[in-house]
């Protein structure tokens, strides 16, 4: 489906024991797991133990997962069981109980394939942002925060003339957008796109 | 939405990196710090016994959830060697090896030490009470098999 070089290695450097990479691994794809624990109304504790419990398996079959680069997809559909799981448990114990649906459990390939794609595209960003040099991480971190300062304010904060503040941002967005990971993730989108174009 | 390509404009570029950001320090670091520990339990010794059947999971569970609320949990373990079959009767925790054997059980804990007990001949074992939080298995038999459930939580 995607054929990222980087979490193929990753995979294959933890399954050797390299703790870099794991915590690389994690670092990642903990908002993925995060992501779909909260879209299932659990508790606190309950989304503390549903991460355990994945990463605990990610740990056992590391070394057997048959593709490496669906690792992705192999934690979106493992965090998703596990929550179902926490789900029909709490209605074993009695307590208030959304016994999942036919038609929940039904799309739930779609729902974790969109929520592998998302991911994919946020940790490509993520690790494009971080390879940007440290004037437009600053820059472009300025310009996306919740306020966003005005060009005076970011001016005087940065040390830059306010007349080159534009062409600075449009000049980093273009450094992002050239970035391999992106490169790496439009290859893939445009094959799965093909995909499910063919499959409708 | 989703789709990234050369033809984003600078706005959606700009747009998606903050959720990209966004959706990573939504993540509190105690649940990142957690996965990353969790590499620490990567064992190479014992025989890894896979999940098999889980009564939570499985596709009976739909009716039998239907016919009675209170069903039974039961979980069996599977390795090259050994199955090892879970269910919970009450407060306990019983347990069988399968070829019935006698055999040394330890319970570990992800937090604190665990215990362990012994299975009788024909390798029926019980846990009292039943673990809380995350366990699994580790089961030596008489003549050297060793075997390690995955994780567990009841």
């Amino acid at each position: 489906m995607h054929d990222d070089p980087t979490v193929v290695t990753l995979v294959v450097r933890a399954a050797d024991g390299d703790q870099a990479a794991w915590d690389e691994i994690v670092e990642r794809y903990a908002p993925l797991v995060w992501a779909i624990c909260l879209r299932h109304e659990l508790d606190r504790q309950s989304i503390d133990d549903i991460g355990q419990s994945v990463w605990l398996l990610l740990v056992e079959n590391i070394s057997r997962l048959r593709e490496p680069a669906a690792l992705p997809g192999w934690l979106a559909t493992t965090t998703r069981r596990e929550c179902l799981r926490a789900v029909r448990a709490r209605g074993r114990l009695g307590k208030e109980s959304p016994t999942p649906g036919d038609e929940q459990l039904a799309d739930a390939s779609a729902e974790v394939e969109q929520e592998v794609i998302e991911a994919e595209l946020h940790a490509a960003l993520r690790a494009a942002f971080a390879e940007l040099p440290a004037g437009c991480r600053e820059l472009l971190s300025m310009l996306i925060s919740d306020s966003p300062p005005g060009y005076a304010s970011i001016s005087a904060t940065l040390g830059i003339p306010m007349g080159s503040i534009g062409p600075t941002r449009a000049r980093c967005l273009a450094k992002l957008r050239r970035s391999r990971f992106l490169a790496a993730i439009v290859a893939g989108q445009e094959g799965n796109m093909q995909v499910s174009e063919a499959g409708r | 939405m989703n789709e990234v390509s050369a033809s984003w404009d600078d706005e959606e570029l700009l747009t998606a990196l903050r959720h990209a950001l966004d959706s990573q320090s939504a993540v509190p670091a105690a649940f990142v710090d957690a996965a990353k520990h969790a590499f620490a339990w990567r064992t190479i010794d014992a025989e890894l016994a896979e999940l098999t059947y889980d009564s939570l999971t499985s596709a009976e569970y739909e009716l039998s959830m239907r016919a009675e609320p209170a069903s039974i949990r039961a979980l069996t373990f599977t390795s090259a060697y050994l199955t090892i079959e879970l269910e919970i009767a009450g407060e306990s925790l019983l347990g069988q090896i399968v070829p019935g054997q006698p055999a040394a059980i330890t319970i570990e804990l992800q937090v604190g030490a665990g215990a362990t007990l012994d299975a009788d001949d024909i390798g029926r074992f019980s846990i009292h009470p039943l673990p809380a939080g995350l366990f699994r298995l580790r089961c030596r038999t008489a003549t050297g098999i060793e075997t390690l459930t995955g994780w567990i939580t009841l």
